[in-house]
C-alpha cells in the first residue's frame, strides 16, 4: 500500500473518531448544564477540545449556545466538528479507491450535513440534543459501514490503528482534565454524583460503572474503569490492546526493522498500563501517570509516521 | 402523437438539426422515451431532477471551486433527458472514428520517426516545428506496439442537415469519461426500466477494456504488473474522474510525490518499501511530467520518468508528444493524412478551417468575421476564442490585433450551428445545442469504442458553447441496439 494512502486512511479514521468524541462530550455536557443547580461551566470541555486562551475560555464558559456553535459549526475553530469532518472527508477523498464506495458516501453525507447552513440557527434555537444526535448517528453509520464493507487488509489495519490511537489519547485527556478541575474540591466527595455521572455518560461508561461498582462513586473506581477495564471499549487499556492487535497484522516479510521497532514501543506502553493498579496509579499521581501514558501514545503516532507514512 | 404540455413550447430553430423532432413529429428513436416522459407529471419530473442532483451530491461527483479561502462543492449540471443515437448513426460514427484514429496514430509514428509525410510534401515542415507540442524528446523512440493514442475523445457536432463533423481530436488526456459512466448510473436510478425497454447498449465495459489494454503494455512480462493512475491531486477539477477510473479498474491512484525513479526504473513508495511500477496511465500534461526534461518548476511529475520511459522500463499512457496531432492547425491536414496513410476517403468530415497565417485566407475571415469563430491553436476548453456573431466591434478590433501579431497561433471556422436536443427546463422540454464525445481505446488488439459517450450541452438558450468551463452541462447518451 502507498505510504500516502496509509497516512490518509489513518487520519481519516482519527478525525472521525475525534468528531465522535467531541459530539458525545457536547451532548452530555449540554444535558448536564440543564441539570446543574450552580452555573454550569464549559471550561473542561474547552480545555480539552480547543486551543483557546484562558481569557477566551473565561468569556465563553457560561455561554452554552455560544460553546455549541463554536464547537460544531465555527469555521474559525480548527477543532470544530465542521473542520474535523471536512478533514476526514478530504483524507477520504484522496483515497477513495482504497475505501468502499459506501464508506465514502457516508463521510460525504456527514460532510454535507455538518456544513448545512441551517445547522447553526437550529443549534441556537432548537433542542441541541436532537441536532447532536443527528450528527452522532452519521458517525455511527460510518463506523458500521466500515465494519461491514471494508476488506480486512492493510488499509483496515491503518483505519483501526488510527481509531484506537485517537480514542486512547482522548480518554486520557478527558480523565486528566476532569480530575484536574476537581483537584480544588475533595476528590472523594461522595455527594458529587452528578459530576461523575455525566463524565461517565459522556464516554458511554455510566451503565457499566453502575453494574460493576454499584455503591456510589469513588475516584479509584472511576480510574480503574476508564484506564484499566479490559471490557470497557473506551478505556485506555482496551484501546491500546486493539491498537496492538491491528498493528500486529502489519507484520510481513518486508519492513521488518520498522515493525519490530514500533512493536517494542507499543508493547512497552501496553505492559506499563497492564501492570498498573488503581492504587499504584494514585500513588504515582494520576496526572503524572496520564501524562506519561499520553506521551507513549504520541510516540506511537510519531513512529508510525516516520516508519510507515513517509 | 398528442402534443402534451411538456412539448408545447418546444420550438426548433429553423436552421438547426433537432435530435428529437423532424417536421414537427417525434423521430422514431425518441418515441418510446417521449411517451414515457409524457406519462409523468411536472411534479414527478421535478422530483426526478431533484433526485439526480442529490445522487451527484451524495456520491461526491463534484468539483470544488476555491474562493475566499473555502471550497464550494459544485456538480456539473446534468440534464435528465437522454440524448438518443440510432444504431445506424452509431455504426457510421464508429467507422469514421476508427479510420481517423488509425491515421492519426500513423501520423504520430511517422512524425516521430521517418517523417515521410513531410518529405512527400503533404504537410509543410514548418507546421510541425512551429507546434509547441512537438516533442523532440520523442524523436526516434519506438513506443510499445506503435500505439501513441491509447485513449482519445474525439468531438463531433452535427450541422443543419444532420451531417456529422469532427470538431476536434482530443489525443492527449481527454476527460469526461467518468461522466459517461456516472450519467448512465443516474439514469438507472431516476428512470427505472427505461433503459432495458429501449434496448440501450451498455457502456460498463469501458474500464475493463482500458485495464486489459494497460496490462498488455507492461514491459515486464509478469503475472500482476503494477499499474497506476497518475493524478495531479485532489485539487484538480477532474479528480473525481481519476478516483472513479482507479476504483473501477482496481489500480493504484498515485500522485507525483508517491513515485521515485532509481536506475531508470519507476517505483512507488509503499508501507513496505519501494515497489516497481510497470504502466502509468497519466492524467498529468506532458510539460509537467518530468521536471528534469520539461517544466523544471513542476511539482506534479516525477524526476527522471522520461529516462525510464525511453529505456522501456515503464509504459506511459497516452504517449508523450501527442499534442502535435490534435493541434488545431494540424487538424486541417487530417483528411489528407487519411488519404496518405490509408488510401481511403475520410468518412467523417472536417469543419472547413482557415489558417490565419495564410494572407488570402486571413483576409476572407476578417471580411466575414461575423459568421466566423476564431480559435487559438493551442488552447482548449473554449478559452481564448472569439465568436464573431456575438463579439462587440472593440473586441473584434482587439482580437484582430492579436491575430496579426502571431497568425500561426490562430485558425478560423465558419460558425456551425450545432444540433439541438431536448432538455428539461422549468417544467418543459426545450431545445439546447449539443455535441458528442465518444471515447476510443486503442490497444494491441485494435480499437474499441464503447457505444455511447459524453453529450455536452450548452444550457443557456441560443448558446453554441458546450464547454463545462463556459456554462455547459451533460446528458446521458444512449446508443440503441
Amino acid at each position: 500500500m502507498l505510504s500516502r494512502v496509509a497516512d490518509s486512511l489513518f487520519w481519516m479514521s482519527r478525525y472521525v473518531e475525534r468528531a465522535d468524541g467531541i459530539l458525545r462530550m457536547l451532548k452530555i455536557n449540554y444535558a448536564s448544564s440543564q441539570d446543574d443547580v450552580q452555573e454550569f461551566s464549559w471550561r473542561p470541555v474547552l480545555k480539552i477540545f480547543t486551543y483557546l486562551e484562558d481569557d477566551k475560555i473565561a468569556m465563553l464558559q457560561h455561554n452554552t449556545r455560544g460553546v455549541l456553535i463554536y464547537m460544531v459549526t465555527d469555521k474559525e475553530n480548527p477543532n470544530s466538528v465542521l473542520n474535523i469532518v471536512t478533514q476526514a472527508r478530504e483524507n477520504a477523498r484522496s483515497v477513495q479507491d482504497h475505501i468502499t464506495k459506501e464508506m465514502w458516501q457516508c463521510l460525504n453525507d456527514f460532510y454535507h450535513t455538518v456544513r448545512d447552513e441551517k445547522l447553526a440557527p437550529l443549534l441556537l434555537k432548537e433542542d441541541p440534543i436532537t441536532i447532536l444526535d443527528i450528527l452522532i448517528k452519521q458517525g455511527l453509520v460510518y463506523v458500521g459501514t466500515t465494519d461491514v464493507t471494508m476488506a480486512r487488509g492493510e488499509g483496515n489495519s491503518f483505519i483501526n490503528i488510527g481509531k484506537f490511537l485517537e480514542r486512547a489519547i482522548q480518554t486520557t485527556d478527558i480523565l486528566d482534565v476532569k480530575f484536574s478541575v476537581l483537584n480544588a474540591r475533595d476528590i472523594d466527595a461522595p455527594s458529587d454524583t452528578t459530576y461523575w455521572k455525566y463524565m461517565l455518560l459522556s464516554i458511554s461508561g455510566y451503565e457499566l460503572y453502575l453494574r460493576t461498582y454499584r455503591g456510589g462513586f469513588e475516584a479509584k473506581n472511576v480510574v480503574e474503569q476508564i484506564v484499566l477495564s479490559e471490557d470497557f471499549p473506551r478505556s485506555v487499556i482496551y484501546s491500546v490492546n486493539q491498537l496492538h492487535r491491528y498493528f500486529e497484522r502489519l507484520r510481513g516479510d518486508r519492513n521488518n526493522a520498522a515493525f519490530d521497532h514500533l512493536n517494542f514501543i507499543i508493547g512497552k506502553l501496553k505492559s506499563r498500563i497492564k501492570f498498573s493498579t488503581p492504587v499504584s496509579i494514585m500513588h504515582e499521581g494520576l496526572h503524572q501517570y496520564l501524562y506519561e501514558t499520553r506521551a507513549g501514545l504520541v510516540e506511537i503516532g510519531n513512529t508510525l509516521t516516520k516508519n510507515y507514512f513517509s | 402523437m398528442q402534443t402534451s404540455e411538456l412539448l408545447q413550447s418546444y420550438l426548433v430553430d429553423a436552421n438547426t438539426w433537432d435530435e428529437m423532432y423532424k417536421d414537427a413529429s417525434v423521430r422514431e428513436q425518441y418515441k418510446k422515451a417521449v411517451e414515457f416522459l409524457q406519462q409523468l407529471s411536472i411534479e414527478e419530473l421535478n422530483k426526478k431532477e431533484e433526485l439526480a442532483k442529490k445522487l451527484f451530491m451524495s456520491q461526491g461527483i463534484t468539483f470544488t471551486v476555491y474562493s475566499s479561502g473555502e471550497g464550494i462543492e459544485k456538480i456539473f449540471p446534468f440534464d435528465i433527458i437522454p440524448r438518443i443515437i440510432t444504431s445506424s448513426e452509431w455504426d457510421y460514427i464508429e467507422k469514421g472514428i476508427r479510420q481517423r484514429l488509425k491515421a492519426l496514430n500513423l501520423f504520430l509514428k511517422d512524425i516521430y520517426s521517418n517523417q515521410f509525410i513531410l518529405k512527400d510534401g503533404i504537410i509543410p515542415t514548418e507546421m510541425i516545428y512551429s507546434c509547441p507540442h512537438y516533442l523532440r524528446e520523442m524523436y526516434n523512440f519506438p513506443v510499445p506496439y506503435d500505439i501513441y493514442v491509447h485513449i482519445s475523445g474525439i468531438d463531433l457536432i452535427r450541422n443543419s442537415d444532420g451531417t456529422f463533423y469532427i470538431l476536434e481530436d482530443n489525443l492527449r488526456t481527454p476527460s469526461g469519461v467518468s461522466y459517461m459512466l456516472e450519467n448512465r448510473e443516474i439514469t438507472k436510478r431516476i428512470f427505472p426500466d427505461l433503459l432495458p425497454n429501449n434496448a440501450v447498449r451498455s457502456v460498463t465495459e469501458y474500464p475493463n477494456i482500458l485495464y486489459r489494454n494497460l496490462v498488455s503494455l507492461s514491459p515486464r512480462q509478469i503475472k500482476n504488473p503494477t499499474i497506476v493512475l497518475l493524478t495531479p491531486g485532489i485539487y484538480n477539477s477532474a479528480y473525481f474522474e481519476h478516483t472513479t477510473l482507479a476504483r473501477l479498474m482496481g489500480v493504484e491512484l498515485v500522485q507525483g510525490s508517491d513515485l521515485v525513479v532509481d536506475d531508470h526504473k519507476v517505483y512507488m513508495k509503499t508501507t513496505t518499501g519501494l515497489q516497481q511500477v510497470d504502466v502509468i496511465y497519466r492524467r498529468v500534461d506532458d510539460e509537467f511530467l518530468d521536471p528534469l526534461v520539461f517544466n523544471p518548476g513542476s511539482m506534479l511529475g516525477v524526476a527522471g520518468i522520461m529516462s525510464a520511459y525511453r529505456k522501456g522500463n515503464v509504459a506511459i499512457v497516452n504517449a508523450l508528444g501527442n499534442g502535435v496531432a490534435d493541434d488545431k492547425a494540424i487538424y486541417t491536414f487530417v483528411p489528407a493524412m487519411i488519404r496518405y496513410y490509408l488510401n481511403e476517403e475520410p468518412i467523417l468530415k472536417n469543419v472547413p478551417t482557415y489558417h490565419l497565417d495564410r494572407p488570402e485566407e486571413r483576409e476572407h475571415v476578417f471580411n466575414n468575421i461575423e459568421s466566423m469563430v476564431i480559435k487559438k491553436t493551442n488552447e482548449s476548453g473554449g478559452y481564448g476564442m472569439l465568436m464573431g456573431s456575438a463579439a462587440s466591434s472593440e473586441e473584434i478590433i482587439k482580437y484582430k490585433g492579436e491575430v496579426l501579431q502571431n497568425p500561426r497561433e490562430f485558425i478560423a471556422q465558419p460558425i456551425i450551428s450545432l444540433s439541438s436536443s431536448p432538455c428539461y427546463m422549468n417544467g418543459k422540454l426545450q431545445p439546447r445545442r449539443v455535441d458528442l464525445r465518444p471515447y476510443a481505446l486503442f490497444g494491441p488488439d485494435g480499437i474499441e469504442i464503447v457505444p455511447g459517450g459524453l453529450t455536452r450541452v450548452a444550457l443557456r438558450e441560443g448558446s453554441l458553447v458546450v464547454n463545462s468551463s463556459q456554462g455547459g452541462g451533460s446528458k446521458d447518451t444512449w446508443v440503441l441496439g
